[in-house]
């Protein structure tokens, strides 16, 4: 059904192909677990068909684009519309790309055996298939980054897909670098609107003032892309990564994925920060093209020769591969940044760079399939256990063998031609402004060239030729063939591409150049003349024979099991950074909540706070308006009063009950008294003491009233218990004198002068009153004098001056407010007294009563208030009336 | 201007709802639900009504009841107005249905439905309110009254929460009223009007300075600005999670609605140019954004990390308007309804793992694929969304949000705007991880099991459909009538 559909689009019209090339795959996704659910070989045939499909539809763009240079077409989704255009270099990475994951798919049906989910895995191949072609293919920015994203975010099932310990932590850092690359990405592109661009990858015309603006962009662009591309510093995520997922994942991963970052690096390069096609171009437009490039050019040859140099020190196969993945992209930076460099004259570079992309896709997956093969048979993946397999898996060395040709530039294999060119393009660019340094970066390519060699000797050394380093079991044998058929079809693709270089050379590389204002001759001439020339010859053999000592030398001083300490990778300081800022955010969380912590608190205890003190203005105010309404004594002093009645009270009771208690004591010392007798004796000197104590209680009672009305309560309140227990003594006298009279008060007679004798005594022996006028500091006098009170109540007039109002001719209202005031003080007044009368009136004894009774007076207290508050209610009232009228 | 009917129907509706239905199906649980999705079902055709209308340039207005000789109660359909009637009226659609199956025997049924949907009905009176007043009457009420719903559980964190909210808010509404008051001893009753223009310069640089910090304070309570956004991480975890969704969709994002009422329609863009106040917005959002997510990054209780992250999306918008470029503008307005979606979707997963599995923190989420992949998937992309990864809608608000700061002259924003996303990554992401990828947790392998789907179709429809939803708002962004298309014009009209 698909095929019918895209066929019959194919001939309907080809601008529509870019958007079926992306749509196709994504679609036929959704169908691989319906089959693979029932019939896991309709769903091979199924992806395998599709992705031969999308490889005939990258092939049929061939004819349009070479006719018209560039097809496009529009999807409307997302922001108005998704945007694709195929120039021949789109067209160049849609074919190698689609070519690749036919024959990663074909290989994968065999290779999956030994592997779990395999819908998930076609399906997510699928995606990532119409992702990565959706970022080749794309007209603008936004689509491209939209399949970036999409391409790096699903591939993460690709790499997690073995879900062993060892993928989750490769795939997590993977997700991350992921993630933060897209963000540099997307804020690069934003900046290219900012420097003038449309989102479009036409040119962004240079405008004085945004050159920071611009070299922000373009290092954003390049970082974002660079994390894909496995760029250094940022491809720390690509070593553990591609070796953990499964063989033909890697190979695509390695082979085609990071092609992306490439692709995204060369047109940032190339054709966003190139100036227009012009008629007359002068040098300095290319000024910002050329600083770039250099920059590009120095990031490939620092990626190209650490990624060697790493690669170097590895044992696992995959992994070994996956360093040389960096390595190489570091030889297509190189290119591509020397084409920048060399502005309209680097067609070298783009040629060499782009003509390398295609090649090490080739290669590289051709290698990870075939050390797949080797593990798909064996088990096993480090090259130091294993050897002498040339003889078991013939076909599967043969390949592998045409692989590692490749990559390490043997002539007649498409790697010579690439690195030919790249080195070619490094000379021009030394030669162009005769910069020294360059020329230093174009010798460490050749040890570069020299370190690949090497690494190759070693894994086509220790893995298939030599000894066997363990018995090999019966099921070690070639690979099956559908896995030999898709080596075998990207080994032809190599050998094809090292003989015929002018495919793709004259095909595509020189019509795209020149529409872009890069001078295509000097492609010519390498054809005719450089191709195969003693010269490059001599600088391959040059390589090889770097490779043959370092790898001699290394062999003889184990230098290859060499180990950096982790502090060394920039790896571990991503890894520190990444702790740092989830350790940043616990401490901010916890400073932040002890600080809300303590912002709560503060705001309970303010509030608690704010409660007493409003309580405690509150009581103040209370008893402000209590004086002003009822005068002195205020309710300090009452409070005075009533807390010395009760004192006073008790020790009434404690004398008359120490009298009675020493009259028991001595009824018990009369026994030939009879009970009755007893008594009469007791119940005489009760009433003896009780008269007594009665009398001195008033006597007290009587001072302290004389000083709380001279305003004296204030002082001597914190004394006054002290002195009453000073005053203890007097229980003595009053038990002694009473038991002496008690006789003759049974007898009946009359006793009243000497008890009052008696208290006259005490009361001259205990001086209540000056024991209690000590305690009272000797300014106090003048200061209580002037109190609140009396000062309130002297102010008001009396009963005399009310009537002298009416003779005064005020008018009525001043008349009849006057005279509320004045009620109102009378009536507050009276009330007043009422309650002091009540307070030393001491009918009653019992405590309970006294309780009722203070609740009385302060019920009275109250009332006296809110007659008040009426009062004043009623007048502004009456004021108001008065205004009014 | 076209006098219609319709408006008042958008409030009225709900509490038609409110006040008949729900008394009267006390005994008939089937009844009330049908009744009341039927009645969310008229609210959404009343808000998606207005939209052709207002796309083509055609706005709505009612006279409602005059309350003094010079104020009349007024409503007003305009581009703003009505998308965000229509975010608000799907999203309770989303939020009620999920409740049948959430509030599934809980207590007090009956006031938790009244209140929800008599907060339904203030928010569209707030989203069509036509002048400061009516616009003040609707936004306090929805305020004040919303306090029933946040305490519903009745546990002492919650009454805790609902004092909080209830303190925050009524000190924000008070400063809006303050300023409103001000506004019309400044300018008289007036209309809110298209492009601003109710005050003058003329009137005084200071008097105009403090209104405009009295109502962004005063909003921006509501809006959750970084330091006013305290009763924010309180009420979420708190809430109901339906109402969880809905408070931090809608009511948070109606404090940013009533932002961009103040600035563009009783301001308007030049005079605040003339001010030059927004720049102090722009700061404080821009704290915000930040601010809240480097917070959300240590919170271990799912609910309290989604609510930070409300808080810093939140501030997105409050960044878009403050920067006062029409591009941002819309990032801003598209961003309300966006995050709506997605903000709502990973509230319904938050609920879901609370009533199925009991789960509340984000270490017991370990593993929770293997049993129930659906929640798994909705929190997948709706993280997807939240980190602005195209082509979902996320990606839409944050693009015209950078190209707003561009147009405006200020990348250096871009760094906020990408920084929030990253620690949006920073905190959404290894929950989705450790759900695909982490050996199951004590709390994932206790979920009881369960006929048929992983949860009653109730609670699961709602979040798939705020899934696509979020899809759509990406995908299809650019089709006449997604909110983008209302917040084009929204913004059009207010820098024209």
């Amino acid at each position: 059904m698909e095929h019918a559909e895209a066929v019959e689009t194919v001939h309907a019209a080809y601008s529509a192909l870019p958007a079926l090339l992306v749509l196709v795959p994504l679609l036929a996704a959704l169908l691989v677990r319906p089959f693979g659910k029932r019939w896991p070989s309709v769903r091979n045939a199924f992806v395998v068909g599709t992705s031969g499909l999308v490889l005939l539809g990258s092939l049929a763009m061939i004819g349009p684009v070479g006719a018209s240079h560039r097809i496009e077409c529009e999807i409307p989704a997302m922001l108005g519309t998704l945007r694709f255009t195929v120039d021949s270099f789109g067209l160049l990475f849609a074919i190698f790309t689609s070519f690749v994951w036919f024959c990663s798919t074909l290989y994968s049906l065999d290779y999956l055996k030994h592997e779990h989910a395999h819908d998930r895995y076609h399906a997510t191949s699928l995606v990532v298939l119409a992702a990565n072609l959706g970022v080749v293919l794309a007209g603008d920015l936004v689509t491209l980054y939209l399949f970036f994203e999409a391409l790096g975010l699903v591939a993460f099932l690709l790499v997690i897909h073995t879900e062993t310990e060892e993928a989750k932590r490769a795939s997590l850092k993977y997700l991350w670098m992921t993630v933060i690359g897209g963000f540099m990405l997307v804020g690069g592109i934003f900046l290219t609107y900012a420097i003038g661009g449309d989102g479009t990858l036409s040119p962004i015309a240079f405008r004085e003032g945004t050159e920071t603006l611009r070299w922000v962009a373009s290092i954003l662009l390049l970082l974002g892309f660079g994390v894909k591309a496995g760029m250094l510093p940022v491809h720390v995520w690509l070593p553990d990564a591609h070796p953990v997922a499964p063989s033909p994942a890697s190979a695509l991963l390695s082979g085609v994925m990071i092609k992306a970052g490439a692709y995204g690096i060369f047109r940032t390069l190339l054709a966003l920060m190139r100036p227009e096609v012009a008629e007359h171009l002068e040098e300095s437009a290319w000024h910002f093209t050329s600083q770039l490039g250099l920059v590009v050019l120095w990031i490939g040859i620092a990626t190209m020769f650490i990624g060697v140099g790493l690669a170097l020190g590895q044992k696992n196969a995959k992994r070994m591969l996956a360093y040389h993945s960096v390595s190489q992209m570091g030889f297509i930076l190189a290119g591509l940044g020397a084409a920048g460099y060399l502005g309209a004259h680097g067609a070298m570079g783009v040629a060499g760079g782009l003509y390398h992309v295609l090649n090490h896709a080739l290669f590289k997956s051709c290698l990870f399939l075939g050390v797949g093969a080797v593990f798909f048979r064996t088990g096993e993946l480090d090259m130091y256990k294993l050897g002498g397999l040339w003889k078991k898996m013939p076909l599967t060395f043969l390949f592998t063998l045409i692989a590692a040709c490749g990559i390490t530039g043997v002539p007649l294999f498409n790697g010579f031609v690439s690195k030919c060119l790249i080195h070619h393009a490094l000379v021009e660019a030394a030669e162009y402004h005769e910069l020294v340094s360059l020329g230093i970066a174009e010798k460490i390519f050749i040890v570069t060239c020299g370190g690949t060699a090497c690494s190759f000797i070693k894994l086509i050394g220790f893995v298939f030729l030599g000894k066997p380093k363990q018995e090999y079991g019966p099921e070690v044998k070639d690979a099956p063939p559908r896995m030999l058929a898709a080596m075998g079809m990207l080994s032809a693709a190599i050998i094809t591409l090292g003989v015929v270089p002018q495919l793709v050379i004259k095909g595509i590389f020189e019509p795209g150049l020149e529409l872009w204002g890069i001078h295509p001759a000097i492609l010519d001439e390498y054809l005719e003349k450089l191709f195969l020339s003693p010269a490059d010859l001599m600088s391959v053999a040059i390589a090889f024979a770097i490779g043959a000592t370092v790898f001699m030398v290394g062999m003889r001083f184990g230098l290859f099991h060499l180990k950096a300490p982790k502090w060394f990778g920039v790896d571990y300081w991503y890894g520190r950074a990444a702790v740092g800022l989830i350790a940043f955010c616990g401490f901010l969380g916890a400073w932040y909540d002890l600080g809300r912590g303590f912002l709560g608190d503060g705001l309970r205890w303010s509030r608690s706070r704010y409660r007493a003190e409003w309580a405690r203005i509150d009581r103040a105010r209370r008893r402000f308006v209590l004086t002003l309404a009822t005068g002195a004594p205020g309710p300090r002093d009452q409070h005075f009063v009533q807390g010395a009645y009760v004192t006073l009270e008790r020790e009434r009771q404690a004398t008359v009950r120490r009298a009675v208690s020493d009259a028991m004591a001595q009824a018990r010392e009369w026994p030939e008294r009879s009970e009755a007798d007893c008594r009469g004796y007791v119940d005489a000197v009760r009433s003896v003491a009780n008269y007594m104590a009665g009398r001195i209680f008033r006597e007290r009672m009587g001072v302290v009233s004389d000083l709380v009305r001279y305003g004296l309560a204030e002082e001597v309140r914190h004394g006054f218990d002290d002195v009453v227990r000073e005053t203890v003594p007097s229980r003595d006298i009053v038990s002694a004198t009473s038991l002496a009279l008690a006789s003759r008060r049974m007898a009946g007679d009359n006793v009243t002068r000497e008890i009052s004798a008696a208290v006259n005594a005490v009361l001259s022996q205990e001086r209540f009153d000056s024991r209690l006028a000590r305690l009272v500091p000797v300014h106090g006098h003048l200061a209580r004098a002037a109190g609140t009170g009396e000062v309130v109540r002297q102010a008001l007039p009396d009963l005399a001056a009310i009537r002298a109002y009416r003779a005064e001719g005020l008018t009525r209202l001043e008349r009849s407010a006057r005279w509320v005031t004045d009620i109102t003080r009378l009536a507050v007044e009276a009330v007043t007294q009422e309650r002091s009368s009540w307070l030393l009136d001491d009918r009653f004894g019992d405590e309970s009563v006294l309780g009722t009774r203070r609740a009385i007076q302060r019920y009275a207290r109250d009332m006296s208030f809110n007659v008040a508050m009426i009062a004043l209610v009623a007048l502004a009232f009456l004021v108001a009336l008065g205004i009014r009228s | 201007m076209v006098r219609s009917v319709v408006p008042p129907l958008a409030f009225l509706l709900p509490m038609i709802g409110a006040a008949g239905v729900i008394p009267l199906t006390a005994k008939a649980p089937r009844l009330r639900k049908i009744a009341l999705a039927m009645i969310c079902l008229l609210e959404i055709a009343v808000a998606v009504s207005f939209i052709p209308g207002v796309l083509s340039g055609t706005e709505y207005e009612t006279h409602l009841v005059q309350l003094t000789p010079k104020i009349w109660m007024y409503l007003h359909v305009d581009a703003m107005g009505a998308l965000f009637g229509l975010t608000a009226s799907v999203l309770w659609l989303l939020a009620l249905v999920y409740s049948f199956g959430y509030m599934e025997g809980e207590h007090r049924l009956t006031r938790y439905y009244v209140f929800f949907m008599l907060a339904l009905s203030w928010t569209m009176g707030v989203a069509y309110a036509g002048n400061l007043l009516t616009f003040l009457i609707f936004y306090e009420m929805f305020s004040i009254l919303t306090y029933p719903l946040i305490v519903h559980e009745e546990t002492p964190e919650a009454m805790a929460a609902g004092t909080k909210y209830i303190i925050y808010i009524l000190i924000g509404g008070s400063l809006v009223l303050l300023a409103i008051v001000f506004t019309f001893f400044l300018a008289g009753e007036q209309t809110l009007a298209a492009q601003g223009g109710l005050l003058a310069i003329s009137m005084g640089k200071g008097k105009l300075t403090a209104v405009f910090w009295c109502f962004v304070v005063g909003f921006g309570v509501k809006a959750a600005l970084v330091p006013l956004h305290g009763w924010v991480p309180d009420a979420h975890p708190a809430a109901p999670a339906p109402f969880s969704a809905v408070l931090s969709g809608v009511m948070v994002a109606a404090g940013s609605f009533g932002i961009m009422r103040v600035v563009f329609n009783v301001f308007g863009v030049a005079l605040l140019r003339e001010l030059d106040v927004m720049r102090w917005l722009t700061y404080i959002a821009a704290f915000t954004v930040v601010f809240a997510a480097l917070l959300a990054v240590s919170q271990d209780n799912l609910k309290r990390r989604l609510a930070y992250s409300t808080i810093s999306q939140m501030g997105y918008v409050a960044l878009g308007v403050g920067l006062l470029g029409q591009e941002a503008v819309t990032g801003a307005l598209v961003h309300i309804a966006n995050h709506a979606f997605m903000k709502g979707a990973l509230f319904l997963c938050a609920g879901l793992l609370i009533k199925r599995a009991g789960i509340h923190r984000v270490s017991e989420i370990d593993g929770l694929a293997q049993k129930m992949p659906i929640t798994a998937a909705a929190f997948l992309v709706a993280t997807l969304a939240m980190i602005g990864t195209p082509p979902l809608s996320g990606f839409v608000s944050k693009w015209f949000l950078g190209l707003g700061m561009l147009d405006v002259g200020q990348p250096a924003y871009l760094a906020v705007l990408l920084g929030g996303a990253l620690l949006a990554a920073v905190y959404l992401m290894p929950i989705v991880y450790a759900a695909y990828f982490r050996p199951p947790s004590a709390a994932v392998l206790a979920i009881p099991e369960r006929k048929g789907a992983e949860a009653p179709a109730s609670m699961l429809g709602p979040l798939v459909a705020a899934v696509l939803i979020t899809v759509l708002l990406g995908i299809a962004s650019s089709l006449p009538g997604m909110p983008l298309s209302l917040a084009r014009l929204a913004a059009a009209i207010a820098f024209k």
